[in-house]
């Protein structure tokens, strides 16, 4: 467990920052929160001789509603931020429960959004509820900027579909029409703690009728999933608990999670069709929370 | 003083309780720990010092062909390259019979994480890249990992001289057990398995040595200085009083830093080839490596019991995974079932017992020692038996519960002993009997069981004839301040704080002036540290009558000064008062003190102990035995989703026998902290090896204990008293009892909540969601 030797360097923007990784593409890293890089590091699963902060640029650390936007999150705001924002708070209660879930106050306070996306960890607890409110990730690199939905970051376990010289600087939930959404995760304890199963949902309910459906899983697929079988399946049906009992167990059939040292398949599986019915009454009944 | 009548207005005479102990007064060292002042080993640096790294076996079981060294040696800042060739050959560990770990590896590694060489260098970094270019062959071997199976004819063999890679059986009988059995109304028979746990605690283990002019001084993280001098000394021919060791802050050990490793032994190797201090440490994934933690085991536990519940035959059958070498598990195996019938009165019990050698990492001393896991198979049993026969489980536990002034049917023998209050107030304080008439809301269940552990170990942990405990107690020449010296060993538990309490309340004094010095086996008289629970009442022993010697020495030339026989003297609190004459001025500790040192020059006062001669006589006797008992009893009350199987304990609750309590906070401190090292134990704890018997969760993520947010709600409750007199002011030991009724206590809780019987630890949440659905499915199946 030793921090091997690195460069550090502290650029005041976006295009000084993406410059740098294209400059040193194969031996550069970003650095933000540094909460999954830097024990990598130490474990020698990586070795960057070059990390490149983005902590000092203007503007990335800011939450704001931008009329016509939605709400903007910049990439190296922290988890706290996100947690304690007054913004996300008053918008999408939910995505501030879903971010307090994460980890232990040490690591929120260090890790941050933009990196929570780019380790693209599959137990990671930002990505499923950001995907159920399908927001998007704006990117930056030498070729200028580009827009791309959450869901469609990630390509594998620690694996997302990033240029080495990109950078995420916001994230943007758009204005919804769902009327609610939420975060459950299962974890074996409660703090410090790996999601063993992450269930987001949203849903826009019109007259007791669920009109629209987002399902997003964490921790039993390689990325995190939209369970796209079971909001298919919600759309335009009446709400009963015999609904949501069945669209968990689609949920379940859909999922693909691997047995390891924390919860067997068969476990996690279950886990799915709880949470899922769980997720969906509390968004259906209690809006965005 | 009795007969002498006290005029009323002598306001300084009253039928006072302690002034010193039974209070809550704030811990010597928490400033310093809280404020970052304070310095553990890791934080030690000296010029010109070098750092150490041990390179270790990344295989279970295999031979070591070759070792080479020369490219390590050539790296820049590689100072030092070691392997067996370079440290002793003698083997040590806890017991002559059981000495079979050598400093570095031979000829075989045993497990992963087993010691093949060591580096030291001019930084960390260079350690490791040094490490890396070592080269070693090995030829793999077939490896012992299921201690199950570990004795069957077909296992490799792990240690030449233990055949069938047994490595210490017992088995004692007292009274007919057969026949008991043969009488009994009722025999049941259950067995429950456990699992590998680690102590994990805050701080890493480290060791600076400094190898010099034919002195070696050790600066280590250790439970106990004395232990540590003696095995080095004794490793590398040495004088014990040309080892020095030096405990800096400890941030808890629990049993696992209480034998030397292959940081010190290696370490001081390094520092005499290099003439250098080096320091070694472990990481987080190193300790585990290490380990030494509790022994995992196979439990089949059979009782007869009467119609009414009472028991009269005990057989315990145990197999334990000791991994890889004895370390202190020959302890942990007397400890499992020496300690069984404590809380329980029978006659008749059998026990028998095997520690198996396996391939994994060896396994130690964790606070209980050896009892709690077989505490929990019997106290799950208990239960069972309840059930089977309708009887209430606190009933049950009443008509069998220990007495006062009783022996047990293996030798030990109790003095102070309120059980049976402790089941009468944890019976009223769980309002039990109306939550078992109405029932709980579904998924909520009570459950509760008996603990009991020894106030320090009869017998030492290695076979000397030096007394316990011993201290010194000097006041400053003007009376303003008193030093304790004394090397009992504050590991966080707070034994620097609680002695220097005892030692100012005999001496009269302020636990306020009092500093100390411990940990040093230049400075301070020898202890042997600690583990069993024994500081408080060992050292306490020694820290009164030192305390009382300077007290008779300040009230013998206050008399002198106050022109007053000293037998109508009386200290407290530094006030120095006549008993008979109100009207007498008091004068001060500090003025008789200063008197002193001009007359007579240095005002010390010395303490010992001894643990008188305990147990019965047959082997294995002394363990288990203690002058002095503790008792309690602890509830918890569960609410299991019966879907996920998440559990959450909602409330526990504790009643302790823990005789006259020295700091009521500290003693809180203990029972909270043992309590939730106790649920993390029975719900989330488990090394996890891989098929080649790595572990595969060497880190605080992976290998979960519970946080504070896991934590219930907790309440204390006392059966107070003081009337144990094997032990200084009645008091009884606090820290490893309250973790021994835990994990039945929150296992039969489950059970109630749910109806379902886990056979293994720990009892996850998946476990648990398993159980209820195949009951479920059962249950559909009957219809």
């Amino acid at each position: 467990m030793y921090l091997p030797d690195f460069d550090y360097y502290v650029p005041a923007s976006v295009a000084e920052a993406c410059q740098l990784l294209a400059e040193n593409i194969d031996c550069a890293k970003v650095i933000s929160g540094g909460t999954d890089l830097l024990p990598k590091m130490k474990h020698g699963l990586l070795s960057p001789q070059i990390l490149v902060s983005i902590k000092k640029i203007p503007g990335l650390r800011k939450i704001e509603y931008v009329q016509g936007k939605g709400v903007v999150i910049g990439a190296a705001s922290t988890i706290n931020d996100i947690v304690f924002s007054e913004v996300v708070q008053q918008k999408y209660p939910s995505v501030s429960n879903a971010a307090h879930t994460m980890a232990a106050n040490q690591v929120r306070h260090s890790g941050t959004v933009g990196g929570n996306l780019v380790s693209a960890v599959p137990s990671a607890d930002m990505p499923p509820i950001l995907m159920a409110l399908n927001a998007t990730a704006t990117i930056e690199g030498p070729n200028g900027q580009r827009q791309l939905p959450v869901e469609d970051v990630f390509c594998g376990p620690s694996k997302c579909l990033l240029e080495k010289s990109e950078i995420i600087t916001e994230i943007i939930i758009p204005d919804q029409a769902m009327t609610g959404s939420t975060y459950f995760k299962f974890a074996l304890r409660r703090a410090g703690a790996l999601a063993v199963v992450g269930v987001a949902a949203a849903v826009q309910v019109e007259n007791d009728v669920i009109k629209d459906a987002r399902v997003a899983l964490g921790a039993v697929a390689p990325v995190p999933m939209r369970a796209k079988k079971t909001e298919e399946f919600l759309i335009g049906k009446k709400i009963s608990d015999e609904l949501l009992e069945e669209a968990g167990k689609i949920a379940a059939s859909e999922c693909k999670p691997i047995t390891d040292f924390r919860a067997s398949e068969e476990y996690r599986r279950d886990l799915v069709r709880i949470y899922t019915k769980r997720a969906l009454r509390k968004a259906i009944d209690h809006g965005h929370i | 003083m009795e007969g002498i009548r006290y005029p009323k207005e002598n306001t300084l005479y009253k039928k006072k309780e302690y002034t010193q102990i039974g209070q809550s007064k704030p811990r010597i060292d928490g400033v310093s720990k809280a404020t970052g002042a304070g310095k553990y080993c890791g934080d030690l640096k000296f010029p010109n010092m070098l750092y150490g790294k041990m390179l270790t076996s990344p295989h279970a079981h295999a031979k070591i062909l070759s070792i080479d060294t020369s490219e390590a040696e050539k790296i820049p800042g590689v100072i030092k390259v070691i392997t067996h060739k370079d440290v002793p050959d003698l083997k040590y560990g806890i017991s002559p019979a059981r000495w079979d770990e050598n400093v570095l590896c031979i000829d075989k590694v045993r497990f992963v994480g087993d010691k093949v060489a060591a580096v030291a260098c001019v930084d960390e970094e260079t350690c490791y890249k040094a490490l890396k270019a070592i080269k070693v062959e090995y030829e793999v071997l077939p490896a012992v990992l299921d201690y199950r199976t570990a004795m069957n004819e077909d296992m490799p063999q792990i240690h030449e001289e233990y055949p069938r890679n047994i490595n210490t059986e017992i088995h004692q009988l007292f009274g007919d057990v057969d026949k008991a059995l043969e009488e009994a109304y009722h025999v049941r028979t259950d067995v429950f398995e456990g699992q590998r746990t680690y102590q994990c605690p805050i701080e890493p283990h480290s060791a600076i040595s400094i190898w010099k002019d034919n002195k070696l001084t050790v600066y280590s993280s250790t439970q106990s200085v004395h232990y540590f001098q003696y095995y080095i000394a004794r490793e590398f021919g040495l004088k014990m009083g040309d080892v020095r060791v030096i405990r800096p802050l400890v941030g808890g050990g629990f049993g696992g830093k209480l034998e030397p490793t292959g940081l010190e032994f290696n370490g001081a190797v390094l520092s005499r080839l290099t003439g250098r201090p080096v320091k070694m440490f472990y990481d987080r994934a190193e300790m585990f490596a290490h380990n030494r933690g509790r022994h995992q085991g196979h439990y089949e536990i059979t009782t007869g019991v009467s119609k009414e519940g009472k028991i009269l035959a005990a057989k315990a059958n145990f197999v334990l995974d000791g991994g890889a070498y004895t370390s202190l598990g020959i302890a942990t195996a007397y400890y499992a079932g020496g300690l069984l019938p404590l809380t329980y009165d029978f006659e008749n019990y059998q026990f028998d017992l095997v520690r198996m050698y396996t391939n994994l990492p060896a396994c130690g001393a964790q606070r209980g020692h050896g009892a709690p896991q077989p505490k929990y198979a019997f106290e799950s049993h208990l239960d069972n038996v309840a059930e089977d026969l309708g009887i209430d489980p606190i009933e049950i536990r009443k008509r069998n519960a220990r007495q006062a002034n009783t022996n047990t049917c293996n030798g030990m023998g109790i003095q102070s002993c309120y059980l049976s209050e402790a089941l009468d107030k944890i019976e009223e304080i769980t309002d039990w009997k109306a939550k078992k008439e109405k029932g709980l809301p579904k998924g909520r269940g009570i459950g509760m069981a008996t603990g009991s552990f020894v106030t320090g170990a009869g017998y030492p942990i290695y076979r000397n004839d030096y007394p316990s405990s011993s201290c010194m107690v000097r006041v400053n020449e003007d009376g303003t301040s008193a030093t304790l010296y004394a090397n009992a060993i504050d590991i966080g538990q707070g034994s620097d704080t609680v002695l220097c309490q005892m030692t100012a309340e005999a001496m009269g004094y302020r636990y306020e002036n009092m500093k100390i010095v411990t940990g040093d086996t230049e400075t301070a008289p020898l202890d042997f540290g600690a583990y069993s629970s024994r500081q408080t009442a060992y050292c306490g022993w020694a820290c009164k009558r030192a305390g009382e010697e300077i007290k008779a020495k300040i009230l013998e030339t206050a008399g002198f000064m106050m022109h007053l026989p000293p037998e109508d003297l009386e200290c407290e609190e530094g006030i120095i008062f006549s008993k008979s004459r109100p009207k007498v001025e008091p004068i001060t500790f500090e003025e008789a003190a200063k008197k002193y040192f001009i007359i007579k020059g240095p005002l010390v006062g010395t303490g010992v102990y001894t643990v008188p001669r305990l147990g019965g006589y047959h082997k294995g006797a002394p363990v288990a035995t203690s002058p002095s008992y503790s008792f309690c009893t602890q509830a918890a009350e569960v609410q299991v989703d019966e879907e996920t199987g998440e559990i959450e304990v909602l409330h526990a609750w504790d009643v302790h026998d823990a005789g006259q309590i020295i700091n009521p906070a500290l003693m809180k401190g203990q029972v909270h902290g043992a309590f939730g090292m106790g649920f993390s134990e029975t719900v989330m704890e488990e090394v996890v090896f891989n098929k080649d018997g790595k572990i595969i969760n060497p880190d605080v993520g992976g290998y979960r204990i519970i946080t504070a947010l896991d934590m219930p709600n907790f309440t204390n409750d006392l059966i107070p008293s003081n009337d144990e007199p094997a032990t200084p002011w009645g008091l009884k030991e606090i820290g490893e009892g309250s973790n021994n009724p835990t994990m039945g206590a929150v296992r039969n809780a489950i059970y109630d909540a749910t109806g379902v019987n886990i056979a293994t630890l720990p009892l996850s949440y998946e476990k648990v969601w398993r159980a209820i659905k195949e009951k479920k499915e059962k249950e559909q199946a009957a219809k």
